[in-house]
């Protein structure tokens, strides 16, 4: 297994305050990541480096082995790394389409769009990529859909556009347990098909079903990276809720 | 549902997360007819829309009835008032609609027209009225680039950075002529061009006609105008997938800024001399137009069409009182309402939409 992304000594600092401090880690190829942490332990600051949205104080940022010098969104967009943030991956008052196609316009030669074109494509992908129930139309504004229904047409723009990293925080928070269920077998399934994923989540048993490996982020370091085979929910568990320190009486004690 | 192979999906035998119900999508005619008008609601321009018709309706029905007491057909009220009323506010509304689609606002505009018809009379007076019109238009891009540059970096509410700015140009204007009008004579003006009267209608309205088709591509068609939806509606969004919202932004301002540069040729030609301080009414009345045709004022909705609408329904519920010899109190009064009017609704649509 090769690396996709190596970030290195990642530290991230606001004024005074240090949000993350020398953090490196790899995702590799076909490969699905659960990051872990409790709120403020520093996960949203490190996607949004990740993907190119935030700049970091210091540190590297290697893809495919190669260092990429200035990281920003444009530049990750061309690599391929495409983030889903939670609440904030579609434009809700613009329709599925436009949405789907929002910065990838399929254009003649004036820029002018071809919406025929996307719709087709667009209702193509909500049939038979991530089909979601009770949408009538690519044509939809976005707004008239669920919360759930407008995670999965955010992870259906991802997959239709074929990123090779997909980063998604929190996907599961709006999304019904059936919806749940679907999207997290979906991950597995793409990893088969060469896309990698970081999944950011507080749900622990999510995470530990889907997921190849776990990182465990505490108070802006990163405490724990483990494989699943070699790590425990319980472990897990305690390394979110207790920290360094957690881990340390989990493995002492058996209990934490 | 049959799965369609159309060779640009990512995984055609891919597990659904949920399967979709047919009997969502409609297949009649008349279920498809609904479902647009449903779009049409969602972009706000529908039930001011109704308003205008019935409006209108209204006021033909009662000139044809009473044509010597309401004269609204009359050709000296069509071609003098609604023809170049209409279009100046119209194309001021779609310069406005689009920077507030875009998140924006500008609140100098008043201040900026001043100024660019004075750049255009001071400038056509001294060489040509092509030279002056390009003027005109440059003077208009350029003022609306500096406000927009104040307001994407430093992040200052457009609110308040150009209405502040308005009484910088407004202070500009008068430095530039001082406080009495410039005057231009009609042989040196482009009359039959810009404010021609053909009868029943005058030139202004294909101007409208012909930046209205224009801008509705633009931002209906372009690939530019789907970015200023995205950075008006939700930036991190925009930003997410790569748009930069400062560029779009400022393009925006640019277009803007163009619009507000030949509107004021238009005003200039029609008068034939421009007063600095005279024309701060057009500020709040092209937001008006605006949000009249189901512009949002957060960003992120609004179309051509409506600001059209907005425009045509303030002027000429503003010519219809005018005509039944309401007092200008009213008519202060009615247009007022019709904005609040407009603006619940737009609310509503939104609070519906979300």
């Amino acid at each position: 297994m090769s690396s996709l992304l190596r970030v290195a000594n990642i530290t991230k600092t606001y004024g005074n305050n240090t949000v993350l401090k020398d953090v490196s880690f790899e995702i590799n190829h076909n490969e699905v990541v659960g990051l872990l942490g409790d709120n403020g332990a520093g996960k949203s600051t490190l996607v949004k480096i990740m993907s190119g949205v935030v700049d970091a104080t210091a540190g590297q940022y290697f893809w495919e082995g190669q260092e990429v010098e200035n990281v920003n969104r444009t530049e990750t967009e061309r690599l391929g790394v495409e983030t889903i943030f939670q609440d904030s991956a579609l434009v809700p008052q613009m329709s599925i389409t436009r949405n789907i196609f929002m910065g990838r316009e399929i254009t003649n030669t004036l820029g002018l769009m071809k919406l025929k074109q996307m719709d087709t494509i667009a209702e193509a992908i909500l049939d038979s990529v991530v089909t979601i129930e009770g949408i009538k139309s690519p044509k939809q504004l976005v707004s008239s859909l669920s919360g759930g229904q407008a995670q999965a047409v955010a992870i259906a723009r991802a997959v239709h556009f074929k990123r090779s990293l997909l980063i998604l925080d929190e996907p599961t928070s709006a999304l019904a347990v059936r919806a749940t269920e679907a999207l997290l077998d979906y991950l597995t399934q793409l990893k088969g098909e060469g896309v990698s994923s970081v999944l950011v989540t507080h749900n622990l048993h999510h995470a530990f079903k889907v997921c190849d490996r776990h990182i465990v982020m505490n108070h802006g370091k990163k405490i724990l990276d483990l494989r699943r085979e070699d790590t425990s929910v319980e472990e897990l568990t305690a390394a979110v809720v207790g920290g360094a320190e957690g881990i340390r009486r989990f493995r002492e004690q058996g209990s934490f | 549902m049959a799965k369609k192979s159309t060779g640009l999906v990512a995984s055609a035998d891919t597990q659904a997360i949920v399967k979709t119900s047919d009997e969502a999508r409609p297949s009649t005619i008349i279920g498809k007819l609904l479902n647009n008008l449903q779009f049409v609601r969602g972009r706000g321009a529908l039930e001011i829309g109704i308003v205008f018709v019935i409006l209108q309706l209204l006021m033909i029905g009662y000139a044809i009835v009473a044509p010597r007491d309401f004269p609204y057909l009359d050709p000296a009220n069509l071609s003098g008032v609604l023809s170049q009323d209409i279009p100046v506010l119209g194309i001021l509304g779609i310069g406005v609609g689009i920077l507030m689609i875009s998140g924006e606002f500008d609140l100098s505009l008043g201040s900026a027209i001043a100024f660019c018809a004075i750049m255009f009379i001071k400038v056509t007076n001294a060489s040509n009225w092509g030279v002056g019109l390009a003027a005109a238009i440059a003077s208009g891009v350029v003022i609306a680039l500096i406000n927009g540059l104040l307001v994407v970096y430093t992040k200052i509410p457009s609110f308040i950075a150009t209405l502040g700015l308005g009484f910088f140009w407004a202070g500009a204007s008068i430095f530039l002529n001082g406080p009495i009008p410039s005057n231009m004579s009609a042989k040196d003006a482009p009359v039959q061009l810009f404010v021609g009267d053909f009868g029943s209608i005058r030139a202004q309205v294909f101007w409208m006609v012909a930046i209205a088709i224009v801008a509705w591509f633009l931002l209906h068609r372009h690939r530019f105008g789907n970015h200023i939806y995205a950075v008006g509606g939700n930036v991190s969004a925009a930003k997410a997938i790569s748009i930069n919202p400062n560029r779009v932004k400022l393009v925006t301002f640019a277009i803007y800024g163009s619009l507000v540069g030949f509107a004021s040729v238009l005003i200039a030609v029609r008068t034939l001399s421009m007063q600095p301080n005279s024309t701060q009414d057009y500020t709040l009345l092209a937001v008006a137009a605006a949000v009249v045709g189901g512009v949002s004022l957060n960003g992120g909705r609004g179309s051509i069409i409506g600001m059209i609408v907005g425009a045509a329904l303030i002027k000429s519920l503003n010519d219809g009182l005018i005509l039944i010899n309401a007092d200008g109190y009213y008519i202060q009064l009615f247009v007022g309402l019709l904005i609040v009017l407009a603006a619940v609704i737009n609310r509503r649509v939104e609070g519906s939409a979300s």
